[in-house]
């Protein structure tokens, strides 16, 4: 842990910050934060929902007054500042009713810049971004990553010599997520210091430095090296018959820290993998589970955070869900959401191609693909909101028809965009949803309650849902859709800007609903949580490209991941960059990631041959596995390419 | 001032943009203007009244005749079963005239005479209008009866400025200074609370864009486009009910000028204060339409106005600027009555600038 003393102000500090604090009224939302950011930085401000980031950005960016506390950017106070810091706020602060080149205009004029200098560097920006087709395109027209771009170019237009970032990745796909971070790197490269919140703490690790907030303080700073170091803990997945069974068994045992279940895997913490392994072999062994494989793995920043977390918060329980419904018993053979070639035409734009699904009662099935793959569509459909074009639907064992309401009755949605009315208290809004569905009005009082519980809201009832922080929102959003006891949920993006904390409670319940047969169809932005779902599809351009269980898409895929550790990263990226396509090249901190067709040690020497050649220092290269989003964004990427 | 040409750019491109916003915005004053114009008649004219004759003699007659050929009334058929009290009562005449058994002879021997005149008085303004006529036909006959007689005195009255006592160019005005402050200060407010509700006003915020030109910029954009609709309303009453400027166009110019400021700056202080699309489109219809109509002076005269709405109706700038309107287009004014009126819409209009400014400057250190 830093204390204030530690940090000092030297040539080379952009952003200096000595116990900072922020009022609300009674309210204390930043409660002493010292900051030290060098020039150049990356810096990430991970924490829980409503830890006081966004306060802490607004202060720098000189739209808030801070309460009390000492503060200079570049030897200036943040108002003075205002000409040299970009700032990217949460909500796209784009004009949807502009074209991107009046968007930059505007900004630029209003950073008083010359007409010449607002052509060439939004130019600049938008080939950098590879946008500059789209310069007379209406902002609203954009998709969700490239109106973030946009977003950026005009924070970039009066070339800042500091960036804030509060959370500029929200609902954007992981394709342009990755890309988004690329231009961060290359921007950090030139010079520039940046600031970043974000949710997703597998973007977290490619900063160069983290500071981890709770509660309006820093509880630790580092590198995200030396923060999964200093955790002293080492991951173990384990491969098991009875999942839910060994999940519940484990999380008895004291020496495991943490247990997290994903698809087809459980992850422990252990300090001490060797020791940790033959304890769970024996404990499972007792009760009957048979062990299916172990594997030994790094902890990721995810598991930091959580185990973090949970030393300050207490350990998280998501309370019992009152359950009142019976269910007949189902063959596990039944499809509980079901489509054969199932398309969607609007004009001349094929939204949805020949899809087909056979989802199971008890499956949890994710739904991934980019921003405009036609996701929200197929739910649409498969909800019954809008009907196909041609092609059946089957849902909760209806053909067809899925619009009566006997089938409404036991389906469940929570959408996307709206989900909660914000000018209605939290508890009216329960009421309405529990009204509408149809919950019996005994137990109502008892669902509300679990509701508000599973929220970590009690006492809340009587706030305005508008003056929620979204994280929190999402929560009472989620309660609220299962109150009467859906067999059969569609979650569209339900974790969308909640923090991991929250996620995993998300997480756990969505497995509790599998596991008593409610059929699940969920989609997320985040491939680190898909890999809870039992199977996953891919979707690009309205198909479904790849279908299978986490691990056998993964496997299914050709190629090997390589990372190297270099000592000029940057522009080792930038070199394979032009050589290769550019999905094959990420930058991860000080690490570069490249993807190769051949075999891994030809990929390596080649690689490190021609590195070497351009007068950069290869110190190691090493096959990694590689995660869910690497497969996503090679299968996305190499379809576009088709 | 690089910034304020700015920000004007951006919202005239973004109203632009919105077709139906642009043609609302245009289209909207023109009608009010003609359906207001067209719609209301203050002129009372063909009000029904039936005739009870007892004494059915020449002069009688003669009498009925006078009320005839009026254009305040017409003369319709009593049943014969029925009284003329009971005509009132079930909407068959507004009126009745009850004429007295020997009215002719009486007449006749130069003897004081009544005639009884039944008004239905529930609606109080015609009424009085049908007293005044009644009266008036009544003194006409007499005098055309006797013109022997000498009256010493004889009010010789003519109708300046609008002869044919039409209603529409007394409403017209009134209706175009309603529009004026209706319309432009709507867009003006939707377009500052649609800042607040979409936070894109954060990025105005980061920039070192101040409060002022931030303000200043907005409202000249909208201003612009309520000089747009004023030139149409005018275009339209010209054809429509033949107004046209008349002497001096001057003030009636630096009048409109300041007045579309002053109510495209109520807008913007609705929309600073209120960051909700839909409350601010309430706040300036109840404010910009409901206040300008009634207590202005549009259509009810201001004299006429009760404590303590007489005190409200003395800040509502379009009081003001309907003096100004009626003067340029119906009397053919010139700056010696009206010098003042420029200098309290400025008035107004800074109050309201000041008020949305220093709301506009409160946030951006506190949002």
């Amino acid at each position: 842990m830093k204390n204030a003393t530690q940090i000092q102000q030297s040539p080379e500090t952009a952003i200096f910050v000595r116990d900072l604090r922020k009022s609300y009224g009674k309210l204390e939302a930043v409660k002493g934060v010292d900051l030290g950011i060098k020039q150049g930085e990356i810096y990430g401000l991970i924490g829980p929902d409503g830890a006081g980031k966004t306060s802490i950005f607004q202060i720098l960016g000189g739209v808030m007054q801070e309460t009390s506390g000492e503060m200079s950017i570049y030897g200036k106070t943040a108002r003075e500042a205002r000409s040299f810091v970009g700032y990217l706020t949460q909500a796209f602060s784009l004009y949807q009713d502009l074209t991107v080149a009046e968007n930059l205009r505007y900004i630029g004029d209003l950073r008083l810049l010359s007409k010449r200098e607002i052509e060439e560097r939004g130019m600049k920006y938008l080939r950098l971004f590879d946008m500059d087709r789209f310069t007379d395109r209406l902002a609203g027209r954009l998709s969700g990553g490239m109106k973030q771009k946009l977003a950026l170019a005009c924070a970039l237009i009066a070339e800042p010599r500091i960036l804030l970032l509060d959370e500029p990745t929200t609902g954007v796909d992981p394709v342009s997520r990755r890309e988004f971070w690329d231009t961060l790197a290359e921007l950090s490269d030139q010079g520039m210091t940046m600031v970043v919140a974000t949710p997703y703490l597998d973007e977290a690790e490619r900063c160069s430095r983290v500071s981890l907030i709770f509660d309006g303080k820093i509880v630790e700073t580092g590198t995200p090296k030396e923060l999964r170091e200093n955790l002293g803990l080492q991951r173990l997945e384990l491969r098991a018959d009875d999942l839910s069974k060994a999940e519940e068994i484990l999380n008895q045992v004291e020496k495991i820290d943490d247990v997290q279940r994903f698809g087809d895997r459980l992850d422990l913490m252990v300090a001490d993998a060797k020791g940790g392994e033959k304890l769970t072999r024996e404990v499972l062994q007792k009760e009957g589970v048979a062990v299916e494989g172990f594997h030994v793995g790094q902890p990721t920043l995810e598991n930091t955070f959580v185990a973090v977390l949970r030393d300050l918060e207490g350990k998280l329980t998501a309370p019992p869900f009152p359950r009142k419904r019976h269910f007949q018993e189902r063959s596990p053979e039944a499809v509980a959401i079901g489509a054969e070639n199932v398309n969607k035409i609007f004009g001349d734009f094929i939204a949805v191609k020949d899809i087909n699904l056979a989802i199971k009662y008890g499956e949890i099935y994710g739904l991934l693909g980019a921003n405009g793959a036609g996701k929200t569509t197929t739910i649409k459909m498969l909800c019954g909101l809008l009907p196909p074009t041609n092609g059946v639907i089957e849902l909760a064992g209806e053909r067809g028809s899925t619009r009566s309401q006997h089938v409404r009755q036991r389906v469940g949605y929570m959408s996307q965009k709206f989900s909660l009315y914000d000018d209605l208290t939290i508890e009216e809004n329960l009421d309405f949803f529990a009204g509408v569905y149809g919950v019996p009005l005994a137990d109502r009082e008892e669902k509300k309650r679990w509701v508000m519980e599973f929220s970590g809201l009690q006492g809340q009832e009587k706030m305005l849902t508008g003056e929620l922080p979204g994280g929190w929102k999402q929560r009472v959003a989620f309660g609220s859709a299962i109150l009467h006891e859906p067999s059969v949920l569609f979650l569209d993006e339900p974790t969308s800007g909640v923090d991991p904390l929250a996620r995993r409670a998300f997480w756990k319940m969505i497995n509790e609903l599998a596991d008593r047969g409610v059929a699940i169809l969920v989609t997320t932005h985040y491939l680190e949580e898909a890999e809870q779902c039992n199977r996953l599809g891919f979707m690009v351009a309205g198909e479904v490209v790849a279908e299978g269980t986490p691990t056998s898409v993964k496997a299914a895929q050709t190629g090997h991941l390589i990372e190297f550790i270099t000592d000029k990263p940057q522009a080792a990226s930038n070199l394979l960059k032009k050589e290769m396509e550019r999905w094959r090249i990420s930058l991860f901190g000080d690490r570069l990631h490249v993807v190769v067709e051949e075999n891994v040690q030809t990929g390596i020497n080649n690689l490190k041959k021609r590195l070497t050649e351009a007068g950069i220092k290869v110190f190691d290269a090493y096959e990694e596995t590689r995660s869910l989003e690497d497969v996503f964004i090679a299968v996305v990427e190499s379809k576009r390419e088709n | 001032m690089r910034r304020i040409i700015a920000q004007a750019r951006k919202e005239l491109t973004q109203v632009g943009r919105d077709k139906l916003t642009l043609t609302l915005a245009l289209f909207l004053p023109l009608v009010l203007l003609a359906l207001m114009g067209t719609a209301i008649s203050l002129s009372v004219t063909d009000l029904p009244i039936v005739v009870q004759d007892l004494d059915n003699s020449p002069e009688s007659r003669r009498y009925i005749e006078a009320f005839r050929n009026s254009l305040t009334f017409r003369i319709v058929e009593l049943p014969t079963d029925e009284q003329p009290e009971e005509s009132l009562l079930d909407n068959h005449a507004r009126g009745a005239i009850i004429i007295p058994e020997h009215f002719g002879r009486d007449l006749e021997r130069g003897m004081n005479t009544e005639v009884q005149f039944l008004v239905d008085a529930s609606d109080a303004n015609t009424a009085n209008i049908m007293r005044g006529a009644s009266t008036a036909i009544t003194l006409n006959f007499v005098k055309n009866m006797r013109s022997a007689i000498a009256v010493p005195i004889k009010a010789d009255v003519r109708m300046w400025y609008n002869p044919g006592r039409e209603s529409s160019t007394y409403i017209a005005p009134g209706m175009l200074a309603v529009g004026l402050s209706l319309f432009p200060p709507l867009l003006a407010a939707l377009a500052m609370s649609r800042e607040g509700e979409q936070k894109t006003i954060l990025q105005v915020y980061v920039s070192s864009i101040s409060a002022r030109e931030y303000l200043l910029g907005k409202i000249g954009a909208y201003w612009l486009i309520a000089v747009g609709e004023w030139v149409l309303s005018m275009i339209l009453a010209y054809f429509l009910f033949g107004l046209s400027i008349k002497g001096d166009p001057t003030p009636f110019v630096v009048c409109t000028g300041i007045y579309l400021f002053t109510t495209v700056s109520f807008g913007a202080m609705v929309g600073v204060a209120i960051p909700n699309q839909a409350a601010a489109i309430q706040a300036v219809q109840i404010a910009g339409f409901l206040f300008s109509y009634l207590l202005s002076g549009s259509i009810f005269p201001v004299s006429n106005i009760p404590f303590p709405f007489s005190i409200i109706s003395r800040i509502i700038p379009a009081r003001y600027y309907i003096v100004v309107a009626r003067d340029a287009l119906v009397r053919s004014g010139d700056w010696s009555g009206v010098w003042h009126i420029p200098l309290i819409l400025l008035g107004i209009g800074m109050f309201f600038f000041m008020v949305a400014w220093r709301n506009t400057r409160k946030m951006q250190v506190n949002a």
